[in-house]
């Protein structure tokens, strides 16, 4: 059954017909042309189509878009400042460390690490490690991920310091 | 200063036409071509790290075109690490002839002598004069044709080349830009969805290609998004113009197919290779190893046996093609584009060349995945429809028919004499080919027949100086679909080779470095191994150390590799040494690899932290594939559909990595792809031994092998808390898994217990009168707020839910409700003459509601709640019948019930209402609050709670007193206690009841799911008022839990027991299982996660249930709640688990989560 929604991705508010069991992660794919998300598996179990709903992270392969009516959604491409064009400090630590190989599980690592520093803004390595271990990564680009992590956590701690600082 | 156009290209003459490798233009940057893809190694930066370096240009002037077949030479498939040491060689000439090319030009514009110019960063320099190179080609089109032998800029003069260089893709594909070929979108494209065949996986024998009997197209065609159904020989696929719609066509589809002929014994892997056909290939026969072996003091025979694997790629294949009126268009993820397009045109019979593939990067693939296939289905597809079509495999398709990663057995037999390597004899068998396109063998363009391959051969040659050797390679079809993977048939063979040499150190009583480095000859690879072990921290040792803290074992291994590719006898990449530490767990089984160092000799390198990720990959990859990577069958086929049945390395799995890249820039560059991997197995293998003294011969050393190796007893879970496994039902035996008419995913338990028959069923005997049919009043006759009320009453009962089969006509009855008594159906409740209740009289309605007897006189079965309906109020039943006139009338007739003797005498009913039927509205209860008695009225009497909360008598009788709403097993699912002590200790209260009631959530204490997700639902018709109501009620049912929520030391103390008893299960395939597929969402990370479980495992009442069938219901249909409840979903795992492994996760979870299940 079709049902209207609207949602707002990355700051833009969307209206939608779409049928109930459609998830978001293929509305966002095939009808918004949002591909930052990737389909991996379809049942939660590898994290690539991780997004934020209203700034908590979710597994859009298992969340049914009309669920989401309402709601505010945050993907990869929602990340970077629209204005000024500069990249995330998570988005800039993954640059900052290599935290890909192929990339495809990229948009999982990214948006989960944004919503971990947001929990936690300086997590040890161990934390991490524990906050990445239901994302996979078939390259084995573990080493690297984790240091981007780390990296975005020291980034944005200078972009908090600094914005303190101007605000002092 | 505008310029001319203007270009200088480096090519060479080919069959098609000419193949350009490079090209530099008066725009000022320089193009690459090159044959070899990005696999996702960040080959593309590298190969422009080399025509930077060859040209004197920026980095950022470069760029790279890899694998077009229209626009790249044809230089094979990305395969054996070669891209680097063999593919980029033209590139690198072709970088020099442009800049030699370049240099005259500069000189003679500046006047001065060649020799004395200097390039940099696209100029020509002389003294203070320069010149852009741009303007030395204006107006110009120059083609060099090229030259192996032009020369080289020597490596002491490299600036880019050799230096860490940041990948150039990283930055688009961190925001979201860069295009995937899942991301490619083609104008007027279509989506097409393929139906595999059952024989899942395999690719010879006569059945391939002739296994589809049937289908029935008219099913679907009337479908939302319909195109086409398209059959060739065994590839069936369905074209949508949407990707959910096409899925949804192809899930509908009724197909009949052949049953595959059975496999061999893959449980018996070793003998089962071994007895495959296969043609023996002598590699290396120096000196006479027959009789050397008996001259031999120390003689071993050993055996070593490699699983199969999967590639794994994280996202599943995709394509489009476009059939272009016979010009086709392939947009793909292709590894080998060129051999891609050869297939293509033998499917289609084309010319190659009417072909073009348009290749774009896709999720890393470390050898053949499907994305070949894929564009065979998408091009076939496109074909018959016309239309530009985009196939995106799932991850089922990709994980059962990607080409896998082929096991491999090694016999070796060896020995010392005076403390030498004297004798040496190795037998390996690799089952594999190339992997032949998957749409070629369906439809039949290519014979079944089976195909071997002589790709076990790769680093099969030890590497110590060994003066009797017999090397044989047994050639060999695939058993199951295979090609090559990440270290090929070299990582096997390197298992056996390194592990060997081990034993024979271990029994010559020396070192295990020191005993490699007596027998190397070759003093590059002795250097390699003298200072990896020394870099690495080797620790020097003559026998198993077994170093003991506690219950851990540390131990460290050695081995190394040179990774030999290409036809025998082959070309050598990098050589990697490993020196690596592992903990074993002495209780429990468990390996963790704690810290890996990798020695790796691969020449010049070019991009330094390029090599160093590889190493990285390599190590993290294989690492996973040793310890815990092994594909599972069943008698027919590969049984993996997601990650729940094949987990890979998680984070906190992956060890410490340290690298040493050996300084070579004078050498010629080596690949670096797949080297690092080779001697993984055989380094933690060595480890585990110093650890232990145990030897692992067979891989993956899962924590079962390791205690099977270790002698280490105990169950996983003992057998009572496992309980009796489900039996399987003689339907699903013959018709699979329960259809839509079946109880299904939707309203299972509920209307297990309800349903009956309004209708005389043919087979009744009526003994009560029977009331005539009347024309019973038209809707139009009862007022507004009649309508209303009984529309609530009509919710409250949940009356739809039981009357309607999913997917079926609304309140059309029909739904199968299998009691212990036998089978009956929900009648027809909408107001049609015949079939329905439009000839029924009010008096006929209510007597039936509240007396459980038909109009016909006949008894209806007590699944029907009439105990409960006949404590509701005259109102409320005429407002309920007035309502039930306005629903949409359906013609649609009951089904007989399939009732066992002595329950299909409806007589027997009769007694039985004698026994249990009080009848009679309720009377409220003067003492209680107005709230209190409408929430016992809307509990007891049209909610009928009971009908699911109460346990049942023997006769099927709710019990009642202490008994009531004390939790009861419905068919497939439970209803958990909702009153007395049980709900109290549970921390129900008022508020968790409301909000629970109102929105399908209370707190984490409980989430709507099954049958009672489909009462929340229905009971959003029902004011506020009435829902508070009846959370006053209930809450008062519960001891002692009437105010307050669950304290946090109730839920702490749950934790707190699950995972004690959590600890007694030893690791397993089923914890294994659950960490992969229910961890995520169960046990989240993140605290926040917005599609974890609302509430945990520990107070699950699927989980906390009496009989784990509950469980077992909700693994198998997972939780699709209404779309109005705040709850979330889960997927099912019906069509993905065997029964066996659905027993063994719920038997896992109760264990875990319920220390003692109620």
């Amino acid at each position: 059954m079709d049902r209207a929604i609207e949602i707002a991705v990355n700051g833009q508010t969307r209206k939608l017909l779409v049928d109930d069991r459609r998830t978001l992660l293929d509305v966002l794919r095939s009808d918004l042309a949002v591909t930052g998300p990737k389909y991996g598996c379809g049942l939660a179990q590898c994290g690539a189509c991780t997004v934020l709903v209203d700034g908590d992270p979710a597994r859009a392969c298992v969340l049914r878009a009309a669920k989401a009516d309402g709601a505010a959604i945050t993907t990869l491409e929602g990340l970077a400042d629209p204005s000024a064009g500069t990249l995330h400090p998570v988005q800039q630590g993954f640059v900052d460390a290599a935290g890909a190989q192929c990339g495809y599980c990229l948009n999982g690592m990214i948006m989960t690490t944004v919503a971990l520093l947001k929990a936690n803004p300086n997590p040890c390595e161990q934390e991490v490690r524990e906050a990445l271990r239901h994302n996979l990564c078939r390259c084995g680009t573990h080493k690297e991920i984790v240091a981007s992590v780390l990296r975005a956590a020291e980034l944005m701690g200078e972009a908090a310091s600094q914005a303190s600082e101007a605000s002092a | 200063m505008s310029l001319d156009y203007g270009r200088i290209t480096v090519f060479r003459d080919a069959a098609g036409g000419r193949e350009v490798f490079l090209t530099f233009d008066t725009f000022g940057v320089a193009v690459g071509f090159n044959g070899h893809v990005d696999l996702g190694t960040g080959i593309e930066t590298a190969l422009s790290q080399i025509v930077a370096e060859e040209l004197d240009l920026p980095l950022d002037r470069v760029r790279m075109i890899l694998g077009d077949t229209s626009r790249t030479p044809n230089q094979g498939p990305t395969i054996a690490s070669e891209t680097i040491q063999i593919t980029a060689v033209p590139l690198r000439h072709a970088g020099a002839q442009i800049r030699r090319e370049l240099m005259i030009r500069g000189a003679r514009r500046l006047n001065a002598p060649v020799r004395e110019v200097s390039l940099e960063s696209g100029e020509v320099r002389w003294d203070e004069a320069k010149v852009a190179y741009e303007s030395l080609i204006a107006g110009e089109d120059i083609a060099l044709r090229l030259d192996l032998e032009a020369p080289v800029k020597p490596a002491k003069d490299y600036k880019v080349v050799g230096r860490s260089t940041a990948r150039v893709d990283l930055p688009a594909k961190v925001t979201g830009s860069h295009p995937y070929i899942h991301d490619v979108f083609v104008e007027a494209m279509v989506h097409g969805h393929v139906i595999r065949p059952p024989y899942h996986g395999r690719d010879s024998g006569a059945f391939i290609g002739h296994s589809l009997v049937s289908f029935d197209e008219a099913a679907v065609r009337q479908m939302p998004g319909f195109i086409a159904v398209v059959r060739r020989g065994d590839f069936l696929g369905v074209v949508a113009s949407r990707a959910d719609q096409a899925q949804a066509i192809a899930k509908s589809l009724p197909v009949e197919w052949l049953m595959p002929p059975a496999l061999p014994d893959m449980a018996s892997l070793a003998d089962t290779i071994r007895d495959q056909p296969s043609t023996p290939r002598i590699c290396d026969a120096t000196g006479d190893f027959a009789r050397a072996i008996d001259d031999c003091d120390t003689r071993l025979r050993r055996s070593y046996v490699w699983p199969y694997h999967m590639h794994g790629s994280i996202g599943p294949s995709c394509a489009i093609a476009d059939w272009n009126g016979g010009e086709p268009i392939v947009w793909s993820g292709s590894q080998n584009p060129h051999m891609l397009r050869a297939d293509l045109a033998n499917l289609m019979q084309l010319a190659e060349e009417r072909i073009d593939v348009r290749r774009y990067q896709a999720a890393g693939c470390y050898g053949r995945n499907c994305a070949d296939d894929v564009c065979g289905d998408a091009l076939i597809l496109s074909e018959a429809v016309g239309r530009p079509v985009r196939v995106q495999l799932t991850r089922s398709q990709e994980h059962l028919w990607e080409p896998k990663g082929a096991a491999q057995v090694m016999d070796v037999e060896g020995g010392l004499k005076g403390g030498a390597f004297h004798a040496y004899r190795i037998d390996s068998w690799y089952p594999s080919n190339r992997g032949p396109n998957l749409a070629l063998l369906l439809t039949g363009r290519i014979t079944p027949e089976p195909r071997p391959s002589d790709m076990g051969d790769r680093t099969i040659i030890p590497p110590y100086r060994i003066p009797h050797k017999r090397v044989t390679v047994h050639d060999m079809a695939p058993i199951v679909r295979a090609a090559w993977m990440r270290g090929v048939s070299a990582l096997p063979n390197t298992f056996a080779h390194e592990c060997f040499v081990d034993e024979l150190a271990a029994e010559a009583g020396e070192d295990p470095v020191s005993f490699r480095l007596a027998h190397i000859d070759d003093p590059r690879t002795a250097h390699l191994i003298r200072e990896s072990a020394e870099k690495g921290s080797w620790q020097p040792r003559t026998g198993p150390r077994r170093r003991r803290e506690g219950r851990m074992a540390y131990g460290q291994g050695f081995a190394f590799a040179t990774y030999v590719h290409g036809a025998f006898p082959g070309v050598a990449a990098a050589a990697s040494a490993w020196v690596c530490d592992v903990a074993v767990d002495m209780e429990t089984g468990e390996v963790k690899l704690t810290r890996v160092f990798v020695g790796q000799d691969q020449g010049l390198v070019i991009n330094p932290d390029g090599v160093r990720h590889q190493i990285h990959g390599n190590v993290n990859q294989t690492a996973g594939r040793v310890l815990k990577e092994d594909l599972s069958f069943d008698e027919i086929a590969v049984t993996p559909q997601s990650w729940a049945t094949y987990p890979l390395q998680t984070f906190p799995e992956t060890p410490e990595i340290e690298t040493m890249l050996v300084e070579r820039s004078g050498d010629p560059a080596l690949g670096v792809g797949e080297s690092a991997a080779v001697p993984a197995a055989a380094a933690i293998a060595n480890a585990i031994f110093d650890a232990t003294g145990v030897r692992m011969r067979e891989a993956p050393f899962t924590p079962e092998r390791m205690r099977a190796a270790l002698g280490i007893t105990g169950d996983a879970l003992p057998a009572a808390i496992a309980g009796p496994a489900r039996k399987e039902g003689w339907r699903e035996r013959l018709f699979g898994p329960r259809d839509g008419r079946r109880i299904g995913a939707k309203g299972v338990g509920l209307a297990a217990l309800l349903g009956g028959s309004l209708t005389a069923a043919a087979m009744a005997l009526p003994i009560h009168r029977a009331i005539a049919p009347t024309n019973a009043p038209q809707a139009s006759n009862f007022s507004p707020e009649l309508l209303a009320r009984g529309r609530e009453v009509f919710a409250a009962g949940n009356c739809a839910t039981c009357h309607t089969v999913p997917g079926g006509a609304a309140n059309a009855g029909g739904l199968a409700v299998e009691t212990p008594f036998g089978t009956i159906y929900s009648s027809n409740i909408t107001p049609d003459k015949d079939t329905g209740l439009g000839s029924w009289s009010y008096t006929a309605f209510d007597r039936a509601m509240r007396r459980g007897i038909s109009r016909d006189g006949s008894n209806l079965y007590p699944a029907f709640p009439y105990t409960s309906f006949a404590k509701m109020s005259g109102d409320d039943m005429f407002a309920l019948y007035a309502f039930l006139q306005t629903l949409e009338p359906v013609r649609q007739e009951t089904p007989p019930a399939e009732m066992a003797v002595p329950f299909n005498l409806r007589p027997l009913n009769a007694a039985w209402n004698a026994l249990h039927l009080e009848t009679g509205p309720l009377a409220p209860y003067e003492s209680r609050s107005e709230a209190w008695n409408r929430g016992r009225y809307l509990v007891e009497a049209t909610g009928h709670c009971s009908a699911c909360h109460s346990p049942r008598n023997a006769l099927g009788a709710e019990r009642a007193g202490a008994d009531a709403l004390s939790g009861a097993p419905v068919k497939g699912w439970y209803a958990p206690p909702i009153a007395g002590a049980a709900a109290a200790s549970f921390g129900w209260s008022e508020a968790g009841f409301y909000d629970y009631l109102r929105t399908g959530i209370a707190g984490d204490i409980a989430a709507a799911s099954g049958p009672m997700a489909e009462v929340v639902d229905n009971l959003k018709e029902l004011p506020d008022a009435d829902i508070r109501a009846m959370a006053v009620y209930l809450a008062s049912l519960s001891e002692g839990g009437a105010e307050g929520q669950a304290s946090p030391t109730t839920v702490d103390a749950a934790a707190v027991a699950a995972k004690a008893t959590g600890l007694a299960a030893l690791p397993d395939a089923t914890q294994r299982l659950f960490d992969s597929a229910c961890g995520a969402c169960h046990e989240p990370a993140l605290g926040n996660l917005a599609t974890a479980a609302r509430v945990p495992l520990s107070r699950s009442p699927a989980v906390r249930s009496s009989d784990a069938e509950a469980l077992r219901t909700v693994i198998r249909n997972g939780i699709e709640a209404p779309l109005s409840l705040k709850t979330r979903d889960m997927p099912g795992f019906a069509g993905e688990l065997s029964d066996k492994q659905i027993d063994d996760l719920a038997a896992y979870v109760r264990a875990r989560y319920a220390s003692n299940p109620s």
